[in-house]
């Protein structure tokens, strides 16, 4: 007992994480509190945790530079897939709903293509030439920015040395794109059919306080 | 729901969010402060709304990225629709001459070293990041490169079994063409200038600069793209056929024997010689490729040619 005692560290008896899994178990606590602002409510922070440390244990990667900013990232798409699944989710509902409204209720699964029935490709042709006639109108370092990395997949690194400014100058054309860009999807209601992603209550961006007093 | 409150975020709330969603999709790893960022969330609970906001932004843009990236060629270049992508080539040409330099002047800027996978005689299942997998052919090559390896350039063949993502824009390069607006499953085969692509499940987009525009695959239908001969050629294929090689199965419908004979060298290690007034000959149906000679031997049984040469440099010969 004593002999054996003599290298038992705290945790050696676990088995041994993998890389990125043991940086998971390491940061565990701030990935959790990041997603409970980012998701809004401590359930939807957890769900999305226990998505993360299925993902983590089921990917083999190569080395990675910044696993700390790897799994934060991760995490964060994890909880975007979430948004723009419960998104379509809303959006088929709504369609459904309407086409119940003819007599003629139609499972949105029962559909040939579910992903885009008519009506939904009429209002992407229409999204389309918003966003174009939106992009005509930004200032012109921006619009250069947002179509070089857009469009063209370059990074923002590249950007920086093509436009021949700073990176954080390039960073600012692009934060001033979205801003526009979102504002005329926030004008023509595209955010507007479908609720934030909470589950539960509202005002769980509060989740620790509930019924204190 | 959270009409009102999403109508009045504050103007400087959104260029706060603006700036955050930027950032967090930079390519350096260390360009987002997600401690800072986290603290920017807490402080009030509608900046997560402003963010998701941005982010959907993003996807809308991505969504409609071939239109746009389209209209904008054709506005910058009006002289005809076939010159429409001189804007494209243009910056093309500005991008390779600013990586050469950020190669010697700031190698930082650069995204991580590309990964490159070969096989040699078996076959290799690789494990992405994302959760999709790519099982590469024998004598294949793969590299994957970019900040959420979303850049990929497959020599040989290979299987994509790729999870949809559209805040991502996945682009594959395959000989002359690259494949994008990816979903699900299909095989890649490439050699040289010709290129096969065939969908299992879900939808892809081909372009090339030798394609006047793009062609949209879905599943069930195939591309066999050849640069040299200006073909391109869309044909049903079976769900079923698709990637067959792992299982040691070579299906054809109407291939020219060149293209059959590459592959018996990648799938069955056999090399054969095609002379030139075979090449184009056409080929239907199955060939088993456990045994490499065999196969060989089944496909001139079943196209009435002679095997002419010795082991290690066959020949198909007219009979």
């Amino acid at each position: 007992m004593i002999a054996a005692g003599k290298r038992m560290e705290p945790g050696e008896d676990r088995t041994p994480a993998s890389g990125l899994g043991g940086m998971l178990e390491v940061h565990r606590a701030e990935l959790l509190r990041f997603l409970c602002g980012r998701c809004g409510s401590m359930d939807e922070a957890q769900d999305v945790m226990q998505d993360l440390w299925i993902k983590v244990s089921g990917a083999s990667t190569g080395p990675i530079g910044n696993p700390r900013a790897y799994l934060f990232r991760m995490a964060n798409n994890i909880v975007l897939d979430r948004l723009r699944a419960s998104r379509r989710a809303m959006r088929r509902e709504r369609v459904w709903i309407e086409a119940d409204g003819d007599g003629v209720a139609l499972a949105p699964e029962l559909r040939i293509d579910p992903a885009e029935p008519a009506d939904e490709a009429l209002s992407r042709r229409q999204e389309a030439e918003i966003l174009q006639q939106a992009i005509a109108r930004l200032p012109e370092g921006a619009a250069k920015a947002l179509r070089m990395y857009r469009f063209e997949g370059m990074a923002q690194g590249e950007i920086a040395q093509i436009l021949g400014i700073s990176r954080s100058g390039v960073e600012k054309h692009l934060a001033v794109a979205m801003k526009h860009l979102r504002a005329v999807l926030a004008n023509c209601g595209s955010f507007a059919a479908v609720p934030s992603h909470d589950h539960g209550a509202d005002g769980g961006a509060t989740p620790r306080m509930e019924q204190g007093r | 729901m959270n009409r009102d409150n999403e109508a009045e975020l504050p103007e400087a709330m959104l260029a706060e969010a603006a700036s955050w969603h930027v950032r967090s999709e930079d390519e350096r790893p260390d360009a987002m402060d997600w401690d800072a960022f986290t603290d920017w969330l807490e402080a009030d609970p509608r900046h997560r709304h402003a963010f998701d906001q941005m982010a959907l932004t993003a996807d809308a843009i991505d969504r409609h990225k071939t239109e746009l990236g389209v209209a904008d060629a054709d506005e910058d270049d009006d002289v005809s629709p076939q010159r429409g992508r001189g804007a494209l080539w243009r910056w093309g040409g500005l991008a390779i001459a600013a990586s050469l330099a950020a190669i010697v002047a700031a190698p930082q800027f650069l995204v991580p070293a590309p990964a490159v996978y070969a096989t040699q005689a078996g076959s290799s299942r690789i494990a992405l990041a994302d959760g999709s997998s790519v099982l590469l052919a024998p004598h294949s090559r793969l590299t994957v490169a970019g900040r959420a390896q979303d850049h990929m350039d497959i020599t040989g063949g290979a299987i994509f079994d790729i999870r949809h993502d559209p805040s991502r824009t996945l682009t594959i390069s395959a000989g002359g063409v690259s494949i994008s607006d990816i979903g699900t499953r299909f095989d890649v085969q490439q050699q040289d200038e010709a290129v096969r692509v065939s969908i299992a499940e879900g939808r892809v987009r081909v372009s090339g600069q030798a394609l006047a525009q793009p062609i949209a695959l879905a599943a069930g239908s195939g591309l066999t793209f050849d640069a040299n001969a200006g073909t391109a050629i869309v044909a049903p294929v079976k769900a079923a056929d698709v990637g067959a090689w792992q299982d040691g199965r070579l299906s054809y419908d109407n291939a020219p024997l060149a293209l059959v004979a590459t592959d018996l060298r990648r799938y069955a290690g056999v090399r054969v010689n095609v002379p030139a007034p075979l090449r184009s000959r056409r080929f239907s149906g199955t060939l088993i490729v456990d045994d490499g000679e065999k196969a060989l031997r089944d496909l001139v049984q079943l196209m009435d040619l002679r095997l002419g040469g010795h082991a290690g440099a066959w020949r198909l010969e007219q009979r």
